[in-house]
Formats: C-alpha cells, sequence, structure tokens
C-alpha cells in the first residue's frame, strides 16, 4: 500500500500520543494507585450520623499516615457539615465525605478537590493546601430546590 | 446515410487534481496538534499549581 511521507508523520504522531496517555493511565492507576473518590468504600446513608468517621464532622489530626489531616464532611439537603473549617497551609489533607439523602457534588472552587457524593458511598481525595485564602465548596450535582445555597468554605490558614 | 451514434466515445475524462501535494494537509494537522498539546499542558500546570 502506497502512503504519503507526511501520512506516516501524523500516524506516528497519533498512535504515539495515544500510547503516551495510556501509560500515564497505567502507570497513575496502578503503579502510583491512584483511584476515583468513590472507590468500593461503602456506607449506611440512614446511619451516618453514628458511624465514624462521620458522627464527628470536622478536621481531625491523624498519626502514622500518609496525610496529616482529616477532613469529614457530611452532606445532606441543602447544606454541608461543617458549614465552614480552617485548615493549616501546606497540610496534606484526606477528604472524606458522604451524602445522607440524595446525590450531592463537592467542588472546593480553586483546588483540584471535586468529587461526587453518592448515598451510602463514601467518596475520599487526598490534596495539599498550598494556597492561603478562602475556598468556596459547593454542590454541583442538581440536588433539589436549595442546590445553589448548599455551600461550606474552607479557609486555609498560615 | 444517416449513422447510428452507439460507437461513439462518450468523454468521460475528467481533470484529476494532483492528490500528492499535502503540505497544507500536513500544516493544518500539526496546527491542530499544537492545540492540543498546548491546552494540555496548560491545564496539567493549572493542576500541578492548585
Ligand atoms: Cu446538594
Amino acid at each position: 500500500m502506497h502512503m504519503h511521507k507526511f501520512e506516516k508523520i501524523w500516524l506516528i504522531f497519533g498512535f504515539g500520543a495515544l500510547l503516551v496517555f495510556l501509560t500515564v493511565i497505567g502507570v497513575s492507576a496502578f503503579y502510583l494507585g491512584n483511584q476515583p473518590p468513590s472507590c468500593l468504600a461503602t456506607i449506611d446513608p440512614e446511619k451516618v450520623d453514628t458511624t465514624a468517621p462521620f458522627n464527628e464532622p470536622g478536621l481531625k489530626k491523624v498519626e502514622g499516615k500518609e496525610w496529616d489531616y482529616e477532613l469529614v464532611f457530611v452532606a445532606s439537603a441543602f447544606s454541608y457539615s461543617p458549614a465552614r473549617v480552617e485548615v493549616p497551609l501546606g497540610a496534606k489533607v484526606k477528604v472524606i465525605a458522604t451524602s445522607k439523602d440524595v446525590m450531592h457534588g463537592f467542588q472546593a472552587a480553586g483546588t483540584n478537590v471535586n468529587m461526587m457524593l453518592e448515598p451510602g458511598y463514601i467518596s475520599e481525595v487526598v490534596t495539599t493546601f498550598k494556597n492561603p485564602g478562602e475556598f468556596l465548596i459547593v454542590c454541583n450535582e442538581y440536588c433539589g430546590v436549595g442546590h445553589h445555597m448548599m455551600h461550606s468554605m474552607i479557609e486555609v490558614v498560615e | 446515410m444517416a449513422k447510428t451514434e452507439l460507437n461513439r466515445k462518450i468523454d468521460t475524462e475528467t481533470e484529476v487534481e494532483d492528490s500528492t501535494n499535502l503540505n497544507g494537509t500536513l500544516a493544518s494537522v500539526m496546527i491542530l496538534g499544537a492545540i492540543l498539546i498546548i491546552t494540555w499542558v496548560g491545564l496539567y500546570m493549572l493542576f500541578l499549581s492548585r
């Protein structure tokens, strides 16, 4: 089959890009152990208030883990608990959250924290708060009439 | 005597464009590739910075 020299160039470019991205995904998942925020961890949505760690929402210092703090959030129509929390600058934090009723979103605007909170499932993400300031947490999954009022605030302080 | 035109050759030749010149195609493919790489790197930098 005759193939133009230029066609070879962009085919190699295309397949090369495909290979690079598949490798990135493979390394991320199997070597670095990255996983989606909701990864098979379940909870009874009726008993969220009495199940650890969700019986005590908020920031907690932890020892002997890969992260320094655990930040627990409980979402329910149409609010988050806690409604405001302070986090020290540069802290490596594992955010652990779930929903008591319907599906909610959890996005800390201006950070890489953005996940879905499904009733019955626990969503987790590890992040480092590198920049000081206030970061608004918004619900980005339509959850009902009060959806647009649903928010919380993370304040990163020095 | 009138002649039938059954054997008349019909002119079917159409002009064929020179399809071996792909300079413009190469340029547009490379521009598209560059746009993809620039946006990908830009978003990755954004991801790392926040
Ligand atoms: Cu919501």
